[in-house]
């Protein structure tokens, strides 16, 4: 096995891509992958936060056209992957976080592929209308691991102690950066309510004033 | 402009945590990846909405992500300027010396000028008020296309030379 993986190592490609002096070898490749995770994870993140309720205004139906972004995104971040992961599969055989990325992957595929079954499942369901509990869970795991797989991906350069300290810092930041969002979207919502009926009110005493 | 600009980047409090607290570096590298996450998101949904992808979703309803891509910039600028700040707990430079020295990064700082341009553009070209009344199936005027076509392009290109910068260091 381990002279297998060696000879993915040190094929005559992954030795190109690894030490060619050109940029459009490695960091081309590492931005290819970036890319991808930007398209896949940013508009299903879309798709979620509707599903969830968070944006309510946006239409569910018209959602379903960014699945093909999405799949794109994947196939790139797969491919990308593959290349990024022969360039150094000896060590990253042996290396559980890399694990943990893979493994996150699979489940935020898997939650995104039932999302969208239960999300998508009634074509003449309103456009306003909310999720069913099951679209909802299914979108909270997949944000859940989509996060994850992330802080795995980033994490995968680092010694065990520093990944476990920085895993719990990342943890910190997100819980006060959530709060903090939440405090403001209900602060956004509450203004824009406030000032939708004061609004209300002034036509309500013109209309009064012209009779 | 040189003293002005090396005395004003450097920050030896934030290169000293970097350098004594090891998680904080990956914390930040995390938190930028969650940033170009949400701005592809919120801005970058909101292009492919201008440019026809998803055309049912009126521009109003979409408008609701950019606050959602725009929380994502400012995590990126917060923890950009710990990278740019704290570089020297990574390399025996100054920050200033790393900008000078650094092709890839001269160039990402170029490209969100020019992504921060082009939102100017949308602005002042009054674009922003033609697009919000595009209700479902709606085509955005053709000007709003292209700077949304060239926003797109300029946010990836930030990502792209982002991904460079350890080749120039």
């Amino acid at each position: 096995m381990q002279e297998f993986l060696e000879s993915i190592e040190n094929s005559g490609f992954a030795t190109y891509i690894r030490e060619t002096p050109s940029v459009l070898g490695y960091s081309t490749v590492l931005a290819l992958h970036t890319f991808g995770m930007a398209f896949l994870v940013g508009l299903s993140g879309v798709i979620a936060l509707r599903v969830l309720g968070v944006i309510p205004e946006l239409p569910l139906t018209p959602l379903k056209k960014l699945m093909p972004i999405v799949i794109v995104g994947f196939w790139v971040n797969a491919i990308t992957g593959v290349v990024l992961t022969s360039l150094a599969i000896v060590s990253l055989s042996r290396n559980w976080d890399f694990y943990v990325k893979l493994a996150s992957i699979v489940v935020a595929i898997v939650a995104l592929t039932k999302m969208r079954r239960y999300a998508f499942a009634d074509p003449n369901a309103r456009d306003d209308a909310p999720s069913s509990p099951e679209a909802r869970r299914w979108a909270k795991l997949m944000l859940f691991f989509w996060g994850l797989a992330v802080l795995g991906g980033r994490l995968t350069a680092y010694a065990t102690y520093i990944r476990i300290q920085s895993a719990a810092a990342v943890v910190v930041a997100v819980m006060v950066l959530l709060l903090l969002a939440r405090f403001l979207v209900r602060y956004f919502r509450a203004r824009a309510t406030t000032m939708a009926s004061s609004s209300s009110t002034l036509s309500t005493r013109k209309v009064e004033a012209r009779v | 402009m040189e003293t002005f600009l090396r005395t004003w980047l450097e920050w030896p409090s934030v290169a000293a945590f970097v350098a004594k607290y090891t998680w904080a570096w990956p914390l930040g590298e995390t938190l930028h990846f969650f940033g170009i996450i949400l701005l592809i998101g919120g801005i970058g949904m909101f292009d492919l909405r201008l440019l026809g992808v998803a055309r049912q979703l009126p521009v109003s309803a979409v408008k609701r992500l950019l606050p959602w891509g725009i929380t994502g910039f400012i995590l990126c600028i917060v923890t950009g300027l710990m990278f740019v700040t704290g570089v020297r707990a990574n390399v025996p430079s100054s920050p200033y010396d790393v900008i000078k020295s650094n092709p890839w990064l001269q160039m990402k700082f170029v490209f969100i000028a020019l992504a921060g341009l082009n939102l100017l553009a949308f602005y002042v070209t009054g674009m922003n008020r033609r697009v919000d009344d595009l209700g479902p199936g709606a085509n955005a005027p053709v000007l709003a296309k292209a700077i949304a076509a060239a926003s797109l392009f300029f946010w990836l290109g930030v990502i792209y030379f982002g991904r460079l910068i350890p080749e120039g260091l």
